[in-house]
């Protein structure tokens, strides 16, 4: 397991396969932010797409270059697969909004539940 | 947060989803660290605005990007004309001068720069008609559409060329005369130039639809793959100048574009081999 963080996200790879990024409370993802989160991402998976679990419940916000960039190829590139944890009224908002207008190149579900989330990544 | 918070934010809600209906997508709304379901609202609303605004600037820019180049087409053909007149001019004087024997090799290229320039002219009035379509100070007049199929029928000596027949008396109604003018000889001319008949059959139909009034130009042609039903509509499309070679692909793309701009619309329904009819829609007399 490898595990790194910046001020805003907790990064975690674990041994079988899957990339984990839980924002830190009270976040405001910005383009800069979004960029920077792909970059590690790509790192940890060693440039290989895996599936990805995304908590977004910690999200306050997030701008509109940020979503865009979240669904673009170059984030693609990162994960095969992408289970978004969203459990509170504003990471549901951003999650039905990214996945209804910034259409994510890769498949993508929203999950009010971790294990439900790992379960879909699994198959 | 107490009641009065709630409505508070509730009444913001309600202001922004007005300013947003009136396009006006210069405020965002607060959003607090409760994260509860008004934040939720308040932070889609704030999105939506976003994107909406990004949206409404994108299409700005392209429906002036639209006007220049119509703009930049009508003057590049205007100003064709004139030079192409010239080169028919010569053509003919070339020919007098020349006197070429019948059928031999200059008279065949003689023959060939006249078939050409035509084109090139046919072309050329081709985008000056697209171009001219504006209704920003039309006159509308109250036109007998039978009257006008027949006069149509009649100038352009289409008796000659095809059977047609106006089933039922057409309504009257009320648009820019020239612009009906050019809408019935396109969809007529349209069906015989692209007839496989030996005798190409065309019916004029109308009836109220939905308080509308719906012109059917049904022709005995081949018909138009699924494929194509939506792009014979487009500018230059190439559908058209497959099937015939001395098309151009403008005809139903200016039919398609005075339509639109008097808020009608224009659609086909065909299966292939066994003809097409056009409809499109007539607003109503009040």
């Amino acid at each position: 397991m490898e595990q790194r963080e910046n001020d805003k996200i907790k990064f975690t790879y674990t041994d079988d396969g899957i990339l984990y990024t839980d924002c830190f409370p009270n976040t405001i993802m910005t383009l800069v932010d979004g960029k920077e989160s792909t970059r590690i991402s790509a790192e940890m998976v060693n440039f290989t797409p895996r599936p990805l679990l995304c908590d977004l419940t910690n999200v306050v916000s997030m701008t509109q270059d940020c979503r865009k960039h979240f669904a673009s190829a170059d984030h693609a590139a990162t994960f095969s697969k992408c289970a978004l944890i969203v459990t509170s009224p504003i990471s549901r908002v951003i999650g039905n909004f990214f996945l209804g207008l910034n259409k994510p190149l890769k498949p993508t579900r929203l999950f009010t539940n971790k294990e439900e989330g790992l379960k879909w990544l699994r198959e | 947060m107490s009641d009065l918070d709630n409505d508070k934010r509730l009444n913001e809600i309600l202001e922004m989803i007005g300013r947003v209906a009136a396009l006006d997508f210069s405020r965002m709304l607060p959003v607090s660290s409760k994260n509860d379901m008004i934040d939720a609202i308040a932070l889609g609303l704030n999105m939506l605005s976003e994107e909406l605004n990004a949206n409404v600037v994108e299409r700005s820019k392209l429906d002036s990007i639209n006007t220049k180049l119509e703009k930049f087409a009508y003057t590049t053909a205007h100003d064709l004309r004139s030079p192409l007149n010239s080169i028919t001019g010569l053509v003919t004087l070339l020919e007098l001068t020349v006197n070429p024997e019948k059928n031999s090799e200059v008279d065949n290229y003689i023959s060939k720069l006249k078939t050409t320039t035509e084109q090139m002219k046919s072309l050329v009035q081709g985008i000056l008609e697209y171009s001219k379509v504006n209704v920003g100070s039309v006159l509308m007049e109250d036109i007998d559409l039978n009257n006008l199929v027949k006069t149509v029928i009649d100038t352009d000596e289409l008796k000659e060329r095809a059977v047609i027949k106006i089933f039922d008396p057409l309504p009257s109604v009320c648009f820019n005369k020239s612009a009906m003018d050019q809408i019935i000889r396109n969809l007529l001319s349209n069906a015989m130039k692209y007839s496989d008949k030996k005798v190409c059959e065309i019916i004029v139909k109308g009836e109220e639809v939905d308080g509308r009034y719906q012109i059917a130009v049904t022709d005995n042609g081949p018909g138009i793959a699924p494929e194509h039903q939506d792009k014979i509509f487009e500018l230059f499309n190439k559908v058209e100048s497959e099937v015939k070679a001395d098309s151009h692909g403008i005809g139903l793309a200016t039919v398609r574009s005075i339509l639109n701009a008097f808020g009608e619309r224009i659609w086909v329904k065909s299966i292939l081999g066994e003809g097409a009819t056009f409809y499109f829609t007539i607003k109503k007399r009040r």
